[in-house]
């Protein structure tokens, strides 16, 4: 026997089991019976899910890597870039600084032209304390022009060519310079040795020189142009049955590292050998 | 090797001589960057005209130094002769005769350098010389030895790869 509902009936009757569906799940009853049917669903979206994204990202890795490893190789290049820039800049910054001190030393001894050169090199000699400059005769330097530094002197031009001269510094073994002790003006005679030390001689025994006081070139002599400071005492040796005094002098001028300097082009050595008269004349 | 060679080959180590070596001091000793180069030239069997490149560096070095003319050409024609007595009489254990005509080569340079400077009125203790000039400069040019015989050796095997 089949009982057929009339149509209205049914939808009512499906609309109230809904209704009734709905009731239950709001008021919890179903809670532990879709955790008992969600749960493995869960799990099993997360497996699937977790295997899909290991997919893709296999799939995209080796576009990403590729992308990293271009980004990668154009900040190595920018950063050695950079670095180089650095250091070209660091070294402007020191002869910035030298320059400026050389600029300020100029300034401070208006009375004398000077030409500016760089160091290029030293003698190959341990024996002789000569540095080579890049001007020459070419920009009007000659022999026998002083040499300084942004601190006082540091020697003299003692051959010059075309391009280049050498210089003779006042550390050199063979040099001998007329000086002046401040504040006691006494005069005396720098000399250099194989050590690279320079010693100050032939101080009158009863001069009164003290570690501090400053040395100054007096002129004498005529190889060089008086008042450029040369450096300090920095001890005293004196006996008694001697005839004069020796001391210890720390140039101003740092010799191991020298950069640029100064050649002074408007001063003339004196040449004192015609007056000097021959063996034999009276 | 040939003559013309030598020109600028030495030309190049004597500009390295004065711009770079010589900027590196141990105590007051510099390398002799040519010399040690002569002497490895010097010691290769090969080489015909270990005399002319002496001339050549020693020109080269006593153009830029301010010693006497002719000092370090001098120098370096006594350790090239060194070298060679050595080399016919001696065939094997080369690198030590490097050493060997290295050390005795600074002794006649810097023995004539300061003869040379004491004549000219130089007051230099030689005391102090052999301690803060001579010693450090053999220790020097012995470091430099041993890349410089193996570099120029190097360069003869790859000119001459016959022998």
């Amino acid at each position: 026997m089949n009982i057929r509902f009339p149509k209205s009936l049914r939808i009512i009757a499906l609309s109230l089991i809904a209704i009734g569906i709905l009731a239950l799940a709001l008021s919890g009853v179903f809670t532990s019976f879709s955790r008992w049917i969600v749960s493995p669903l869960t799990s099993v979206q997360t497996w699937v899910s977790l295997q899909y994204q290991g997919v893709e990202n296999f799939v995209s890795a080796s576009q990403d890597i590729r992308e990293i490893r271009e980004q990668n190789t154009a900040l190595e290049a920018e950063n050695a870039r950079m670095q180089a820039q650095i250091v070209e800049l660091q070294q402007q910054l020191v002869e910035f600084e030298i320059l400026s001190a050389l600029l300020e030393f100029a300034r401070a001894n208006p009375e004398h032209q000077y030409i500016g050169a760089s160091v290029i090199g030293r003698d190959p000699s341990p024996f002789l304390n000569y540095i080579i400059i890049n001007r020459g005769s070419d920009d009007g330097l000659r022999r026998g022009m002083p040499v300084v530094t942004q601190n006082g002197l540091a020697g003299r031009v003692v051959q010059v060519t075309a391009t280049g001269a050498r210089v003779s510094l006042i550390t050199d073994p063979v040099t001998r310079i007329n000086v002046r002790v401040e504040p006691s003006r006494s005069a005396a005679v720098l000399a250099g040795s194989i050590t690279g030390d320079i010693t100050l001689e032939q101080i009158p025994q009863d001069d009164d020189v003290n570690p501090g006081n400053l040395i100054l070139t007096s002129g004498l002599g005529g190889n060089y142009p008086a008042n450029i400071i040369v450096g300090q005492i920095t001890s005293v040796r004196s006996r008694e049955n001697a005839l004069f005094q020796s001391a210890s002098v720390q140039p101003v001028t740092d010799f191991s590292d020298l950069s640029i300097v100064l050649v002074i082009t408007n001063f003339e050595p004196v040449d004192f050998s015609p007056l000097i008269p021959e063996s034999g004349t009276p | 090797m040939s003559i013309l060679l030598s020109i600028p080959t030495l030309g190049l180590v004597a500009i390295l001589q004065s711009a770079v070596v010589s900027r590196l001091p141990l105590n007051r000793g510099v390398a002799d960057l040519m010399l040690v180069v002569l002497i490895a030239i010097a010691l290769q069997k090969t080489v015909t005209t270990s005399w002319q490149w002496s001339i050549v560096g020693g020109l080269f070095v006593d153009f830029l130094s301010g010693l006497p003319f002719g000092i370090f050409t001098v120098s370096y024609l006594l350790a090239t002769g060194l070298a060679l007595i050595l080399r016919e009489r001696i065939w094997r254990f080369s690198f030590l005769m490097q050493l060997l005509v290295v050390l005795f080569g600074t002794l006649f340079s810097h023995a004539i350098s300061f003869l040379a400077l004491f004549l000219q009125g130089g007051e230099i203790p030689l005391d102090t010389v052999l301690q803060m000039v001579t010693l450090p400069s053999i220790i020097l040019n012995f470091m430099l030895s041993l890349p410089i015989f193996i570099l120029i050796q190097d360069i003869l095997e790859q000119v001459n790869p016959q022998e």
